[in-house]
């Protein structure tokens, strides 16, 4: 009885395939950038491969994320925000708050004692906050943007970056160099920035005990002690943090499917259209 | 060719009399540009002044600045008035109301006529302009500023009302006093630029006219309780017009008589917006997204629909004291009682007035879910608001959503955000029902 649940994000496409226990059977991480966006079936029909399965065994699938819509092999599309629940919820029972930092967006969710979905916010039209930011700074800075987290934890302080604006932070860090700098006490100071920036939303939900950070920004070491400072207490992030909207997909399909939903047309194992 | 044809900005409306509403605003323009000519005066003035029915008494044809900057942003054709504003100095961050009137006025000297195409031809140049301090400063500052270049007289009006934590017995004479000192000077402005006397017994008339037509547009909300709900938000929207624009006058009378007898027939009938009505929303504040309307038709198409709201409303009905016999002192005493409606609930419950409000709305009207309209340029709506949506979560569990854009500035709207917010939280509406 195997669910998947498929998550296309601005950068990656994330699929995931669990079982009636909820056991995961098999995940996938491939690209989703404009020359890959065709590619969303494929990262699926990996993923089922992996998982030793056929196409025909799942139940359910739910697509999630930006590019949930019309998915032509999906049963139902959900937002990213009850997707994050239901996956953080199954790894961490404890969650009332997640943080989500992804590439185009940063979310606050809060859920309810219940693991029902409270509240929640998302940033501006604006990439201040999300993991393009520390994209295009990377790129100002000539660094790998995995290396960034590491870089920061080695600063000694930070340097204050006070333009979240992508474009003006650039001027900004270009001139905090030649003033001299180091480029880890930048890296610092921008990690500040945005930890600043999300925990700031996320007040407006009013943050309790235990909060997950998850999505990409979870896997930057350094973001994640900046927004356990602000916080003011450490805070939790999954074993995979890209996946756990994927899972949470899988998992939403399996509640439809206990729940008697049944997938209500045909699928198509056709590429996602809504990209081309 | 396409280019020229204008983008659906309106939503479809849940009443026939909501559709009227068009013409009226047409009027509204209409009618200042036919007084112009006969030599009738007419006044730019600001919505919910408290000054309306001075106005109909002394036959000054009001010229509703505020709601031509709604009607732009309607005709998605705003931008040409927001950037000459801009492009005079005025800051992005400034009321866009204001931006867009600062710039049509600006446009209109420039040219040497009404810009070419404008919304329903245009406004014509006032005669005067009557600023007040109302709801927010930018409605007092507005028109100083557009006199620095318009050469009509302005006079500036204090609205004043005391803070939730006042003991009313003991400032009610202070504050009534001032208002009452306000609108003197206000008629004796206008008794200047008119070169009339204003005539009580006309203003008894026109507050006559003015509460009879509240009190029934009252009377609609309070129909509107009903389950299915028989007229939308995106129709409060509309026949707002005649409350705001022609207060105190018997066209308002007979709109809201209209209407309240379609909404009547509604309920009586079980009719509602749509077919399936599974969730109530409550806008909870927040000027509405003049251009992009068909937002509510987008909840609707999920379900949900916006059957109560907490914006350009109704004054709910007060009682002046029958000692008052004098119809200028009757504008400061009603004003008075409007503005401390709750200000009692808000001082044995919560502290804050627009909660104790929208906890009431949202008990009788059956709410379940609270959307509200963050306007970056607008701060007297605005601000607060955050602290609003979690002070009312103290006291209810129901799923709350805050989109944020501008009234009327498109830069500030981002539809594909929208709509992954509106699909979130729908989705907790249905966590909610599921259990």
């Amino acid at each position: 009885m195997p669910f998947a649940g498929i998550d296309i994000g601005s950068t990656m496409t994330k699929v995931v395939v669990v079982d009636d226990k909820e056991k995961m059977l098999a995940s996938h991480i491939g690209p989703t950038g404009v020359e890959h966006r065709h590619l969303a079936l494929k990262v699926m029909e990996d993923t089922i491969q992996k998982s030793g399965l056929q196409f025909e065994n799942l139940n359910f699938i739910v697509a999630t994320g930006y590019g949930r819509i019309n998915v032509p092999f999906a049963d139902k599309q959900i937002t990213e925000i009850t997707c994050h629940a239901r996956g953080i919820r199954s790894l961490f029972p404890s969650v009332r708050i997640i943080i989500d930092i992804g590439g185009q967006d940063s979310k606050g969710i809060k859920l309810d004692a219940e693991g029902k979905v409270a509240n929640f916010v998302m940033n501006d039209k604006c990439a201040a906050g999300t993991g393009r930011f520390l994209e295009v700074i990377a790129e100002t800075l000539g660094i790998n943007l995995v290396d960034m987290g590491e870089i920061a934890l080695k600063a000694n302080g930070f340097v204050q970056i006070s333009n979240m604006c992508t474009v003006f932070a650039e001027h900004e860090v270009t001139s905090r160099l030649s003033e001299g700098a180091g480029v880890a006490e930048i890296v610092a100071g921008l990690h500040e920035a945005i930890a600043g920036r999300v925990v700031n939303m996320t007040r407006h939900l009013g943050i309790e005990k235990d909060v997950v950070v998850t999505g990409g920004g979870a896997k930057n070491v350094g973001l994640i002690k900046a927004i356990a400072g602000k916080v003011g207490f450490p805070v939790l992030t999954p074993p995979e943090p890209f996946i756990t909207g994927a899972l949470g997909a899988a998992l939403v399909g399996k509640d439809f499917y206990d729940r008697g939903v049944r997938p209500a047309h045909e699928r198509k194992r056709e590429e996602v259209k809504f990209f081309s | 060719m396409e280019a020229n044809q204008q983008i659906k900005t309106t939503a479809v409306k849940g009443t026939d009399t909501a559709r009227l509403v068009r013409a009226m605003v047409k009027n509204i323009y209409q009618s200042a540009h036919e007084a112009k000519a006969n030599g009738q005066k007419v006044a730019y003035m600001m919505v919910a002044s408290q000054y309306d029915e001075i106005l109909r008494a002394m036959d000054i044809v009001p010229l509703p600045t505020e709601n031509y900057a709604g009607l732009c942003a309607a005709k998605r054709d705003m931008d040409r008035f927001l950037l000459k504003a801009e492009a005079d100095g005025y800051s992005q961050v400034l009321c866009s109301y204001a931006r867009i009137g600062l710039g049509f006025d600006s446009l209109r000297k420039e040219l040497g006529h009404i810009p070419e195409g404008s919304p329903d031809g245009g406004m014509p140049v006032p005669d005067m302009m009557l600023g007040s301090s109302a709801v927010c400063d930018p409605r007092f500052k507005w028109f100083q500023a557009t006199s620095r270049f318009l050469a009509a007289p302005t006079f500036g009006m204090d609205v004043v009302a005391p803070p939730p934590q006042a003991d009313l017995n003991e400032v009610r004479d202070y504050y009534i006093k001032y208002q009452r000192d306000q609108l003197l000077g206000l008629i004796e402005f206008l008794e200047k630029q008119t070169g009339k006397k204003m005539d009580k017994e006309r203003l008894w008339e026109a507050i006559r006219l003015g509460d009879k037509a509240w009190q029934i547009w009252y009377d609609i909300d309070r129909l509107r309780v009903a389950v299915p709900s028989p007229m939308p938000s995106q129709d409060h929207f509309s026949i707002m017009v005649a409350g705001h624009y022609y207060s105190g006058t018997q066209i308002a009378v007979d709109f809201y008589q209209k209407l309240y007898d379609e909404v009547k027939y509604k309920v009586d009938n079980k009719i509602g917006v749509i077919a399936d009505e599974k969730y109530r929303i409550l806008y909870g504040g927040g000027l509405p997204p003049w251009h992009t309307l068909w937002i509510f038709n987008y909840f609707e198409s999920f379900g949900a629909v916006f059957v109560i709201e907490n914006v350009y409303r109704g004054f709910d009905p007060v009682e002046v004291p029958s000692h008052v016999k004098d119809p200028v002192d009757y504008l400061a005493w009603r004003a008075f009682l409007r503005f401390t409606r709750y200000h009692e609930k808000a001082r044995a419950h919560s502290g804050n007035p627009i909660v104790e409000k929208l906890l009431g709305l949202i008990d009788d009207y059956k709410i379940d879910g609270v959307v509200f309209h963050a306007c970056r340029s607008c701060r007297a709506t605005t601000i607060g608001q955050t602290h609003i949506k979690s002070e009312l979560g103290k006291y209810t569990s129901i799923p709350m959503m805050q989109l944020v854009s501008d009234m009327v500035d498109l830069r500030d709207y981002s539809e594909a955000q929208w709509k992954a917010q509106i699909s979130a939280f729908i989705e907790a509406l249905e966590g909610r029902e599921k259990g």
